[in-house]
């Protein structure tokens, strides 16, 4: 009896060791299966110059957060600007010849391009040259002559860009980056994998770019808080389930000028400078990350006016807009799960109805 | 003032590895020095909270964020690939937009 036991134990060792596979084992004969639906598994990594952690629900959790943080590596070294081998950096010192890339960065790059086109130019991903000039690539900040500036303008526009097929041909001097998109993307395809592996529960944290699969294990939804873009602590918080949660603001990347100014990484691709619309940050929900990435930042650019006339113009997404004065603006869509913290109790709530 | 949280449990995760775990409220005033490839981190717990005191790495925002807060926003030191975090069923919050 000993001897069955114990081949019977090395049987459930050596099942529950084998690698991923996509369905479950099944039940071994005289084995009582145990429900770890509600069993947490997470990672944590840096990838994408950011601390990103995915926690996940269901049996498969463990294999699906395995191919997600392989996944997102693989992305990270076809987009990353600065490394040598990426499809990006290729293509920015690709001297105006047409560049082959993966399906993923195509679509990437369209991505960008449509929504650059949606919001009037408002986000534009060939403004990083300009980036590069105010420091913001390296982080030797400086503040660029407006000499500088225009004929680094010159360069900018999403229309120079062209794209067929797998094909990318950027101008000679023309340069992207997907920082606008890219971890919207990437917890978009988290969120893919997560769901081919049969999870039905799980939150995404790439950065600060929230994403949530479903609700939570006890049926409730997420508790997402919202930065202060003037503080440390959050103004509320918002309920939510099965969608991407996206700020953008001047807080995330800035530098304090020999003059005394501020200077934030969100440049205003019409003047080349960082964007002074009037807000402080811009949140976006909705469903796709990738979405909420790039209009986080068109927002910003856009200023409150523009932004509440794109809600108006559109109805895939809802948003969050704090001003310069210490006033927030929220969509209808989102007033009944939101809810300011007590240490922001006097704060200026106003809802924009359709 | 931010309504006060349950419980006091906070980690000290370092390349995806809890070092420490802590309790805020039972634990003695201390310092602990986190090496990691040569780069120092050191870490301060005492009454007002949990915080990162001195680094070495070139931003120094770790630093600058000052103390563990209830928000849940965790304090980080990228360059060291270190984290210091509340217990995850003691945050207000289960993730912060930012």
């Amino acid at each position: 009896m000993k001897r069955i036991f114990g081949l019977f134990m090395i049987g459930v060792m050596l099942v529950s060791m084998t690698a991923c596979a996509k369905n479950s084992a099944g039940d071994l004969p005289g084995h009582t299966t145990i429900s770890i639906d509600k069993k947490e598994e997470s990672i944590e990594l840096f990838a994408m110059d950011t601390y990103m952690t995915i926690s996940a629900y269901g049996n498969q959790a463990k294999c699906a957060l395995q191919a997600a943080e392989t996944r997102i590596r693989q992305l990270e070294r076809l987009w990353s600007v600065t490394d040598p081998e990426s499809e990006l950096y290729m293509l920015n010192h690709s001297g105006g010849v047409p560049v082959e890339v993966d399906r993923v960065t195509a679509k990437a790059v369209s991505f960008a391009l449509a929504i650059a086109d949606r919001t009037g130019g408002a986000l534009d991903p060939t403004i990083y040259p300009v980036l590069t000039s105010w420091g913001f690539t390296t982080s030797s900040y400086q503040i660029p002559s407006q000499d500088e500036l225009d004929t680094l303008l010159r360069l900018i526009g999403y229309e120079k860009v062209l794209l067929e097929g797998h094909e990318v041909t950027l101008p000679d001097g023309v340069q992207m980056d997907l920082g606008s998109v890219a971890k919207g993307y990437t917890a978009d395809i988290v969120t893919s994998i997560l769901k081919d592996h049969g999870i039905t529960s799980a939150l995404i944290d790439l950065g600060g770019n929230i994403q949530t699969v479903g609700y939570k294990p006890d049926g409730s939804k997420w508790r997402v808080g919202i930065k202060d873009a003037y503080g440390d602590g959050n103004i509320g918080v918002l309920m939510v389930a099965d969608c991407a949660v996206v700020s953008s603001g001047g807080y995330e990347r800035y530098f304090i000028g020999d003059d005394e100014q501020t200077y934030w990484h969100i440049i205003d691709p019409s003047t080349g400078k960082p964007a002074d619309s009037g807000l402080v940050s811009a949140t976006v929900v909705c469903k796709e990350g990738r979405l909420g990435d790039a209009l986080s930042t068109a927002l910003f650019v856009m200023g409150l006016q523009d932004a509440e006339t794109h809600w108006r113009e559109n109805s895939d997404f809802e948003m969050i807009l704090m001003t310069q004065d210490n006033e927030l603006y929220i969509t209808e869509g989102l007033e009944a799960d939101f809810a300011l913290n007590q240490s922001h109790e006097g704060m200026p709530v106003h809802v924009l109805r359709r | 003032m931010p309504a006060p949280h349950e419980g006091s449990i906070v980690e000290i995760v370092q390349d995806g590895i809890v070092l420490h775990q802590l309790d805020l409220e039972r634990t003695e005033v201390q310092t602990i020095e986190i090496e990691y490839n040569g780069h120092v981190n050191t870490v301060q717990i005492d009454e007002n909270g949990i915080c990162i005191l001195r680094a070495d790495c070139p931003d120094q925002t770790c630093v600058s964020m000052g103390y563990l807060k209830e928000n849940g926003l965790p304090i980080v030191c990228l360059p060291n690939r270190l984290v210091i975090q509340y217990g995850s069923e003691n945050s207000e919050v289960d993730a912060v937009a930012r």
